[in-house]
């Protein structure tokens, strides 16, 4: 069976090996990119979509919600679960990025254990995975 | 732009807790002790820019040794595996983090800047105009680490009018 993958799009390198340990706990193969652009550069050249990506807000270049935008407006990329992990936390931002299309938010800082939570809440990890 | 800060010491500290049992001490044998010197040395800082409806900073500053503990437990490392990149890149992450959370209990219309790091004493920093209106200062391990907030003068004098 083929491992499913990760996107961990962070501009913090400390953030992005955090995010990584836990999907890769997971069993997933997990890509890095630290921006939006860099990321939507790797997808372009990926044959197969990651099924996951966990997207910083505040990034240079590109930021998280122009990502989410800009993979909404995709068709191929259609069935990424988008995942918002960021410090911005007012309920106004949670509405946009939800709106854009992100499908679940993660507010840092985040526990191993609430990040498993959220990604069992997407079906993505068996419910469990956390015990 | 004047606005009433909202966000008070035990605020801070209640961000501080988090990010510990987040990141820092997830196992909850190695609180940061608060000592409420004000004072206290750091070796290294790291800050973001809040501007907007509230203009200021908010500036987390440490010991060296503080902050290699804190990249190491971060990254899980070992202390001696800690390379001044991970120092950098997690002291600009905690700034990253704790800002972004103070910005939420901000008013509406305030953005949160990249991090700057300096790998130099908090009192080396410049932040013209401001003053220090809030701070969380404690030893962790023994270790001076602090969490302080810095705000415009401007907002202040118009507080103030």
């Amino acid at each position: 069976m083929t491992p499913m993958r990760a996107m961990v799009i962070d501009d913090s390198r400390a953030m992005r090996m955090i995010l990584k340990r836990i999907v890769t706990k997971l069993s997933f193969e997990a890509v890095e990119a630290g921006d939006g652009k860099e990321a939507l550069d790797l997808l372009a050249d990926m044959t197969e979509v990651p099924e996951l990506a966990l997207i910083d807000w505040n990034m240079p270049n590109m930021n998280g919600l122009e990502f989410v935008m800009k993979v909404r407006a995709d068709p191929r990329l259609r069935e990424m679960t988008l995942v918002m992990v960021t410090t911005e936390s007012e309920q106004s931002q949670i509405v946009r990025a939800l709106a854009a299309g992100a499908h679940e938010y993660v507010i840092k800082p985040f526990t191993e254990g609430a990040m498993i939570e959220k990604l069992a809440l997407l079906g993505l990890v068996p419910t469990g995975a956390n015990s | 732009m004047s606005v009433e800060v909202e966000v008070d010491e035990n605020d801070l500290a209640e961000m501080v807790e988090q990010v510990w049992e987040s990141y820092l001490d997830p196992e909850g044998i190695s609180p940061l002790m608060q000592t409420y010197d004000e004072n206290q040395p750091s070796e290294v800082h790291s800050s973001v820019s809040i501007t907007g409806s509230w203009t200021g900073h908010v500036v987390y500053a440490s010991s060296r040794a503080a902050a290699q503990r804190a990249a190491a437990a971060f990254l899980a490392m070992e202390l001696e595996e800690v390379s001044e990149e991970d120092i950098s890149d997690t002291l600009g992450e905690l700034a990253n983090i704790v800002g972004g959370n103070v910005k939420a209990m901000l008013p509406p219309g305030a953005q949160l800047s990249l991090p700057q790091v300096v790998l130099a004493p908090e009192s080396s920093a410049r932040y013209p105009n401001t003053e220090r209106i809030s701070g969380v200062y404690g030893l962790w391990e023994g270790e001076p680490v602090s969490i302080s907030m810095w705000q415009s003068s401007t907002d202040t004098k118009e507080e103030g009018a």
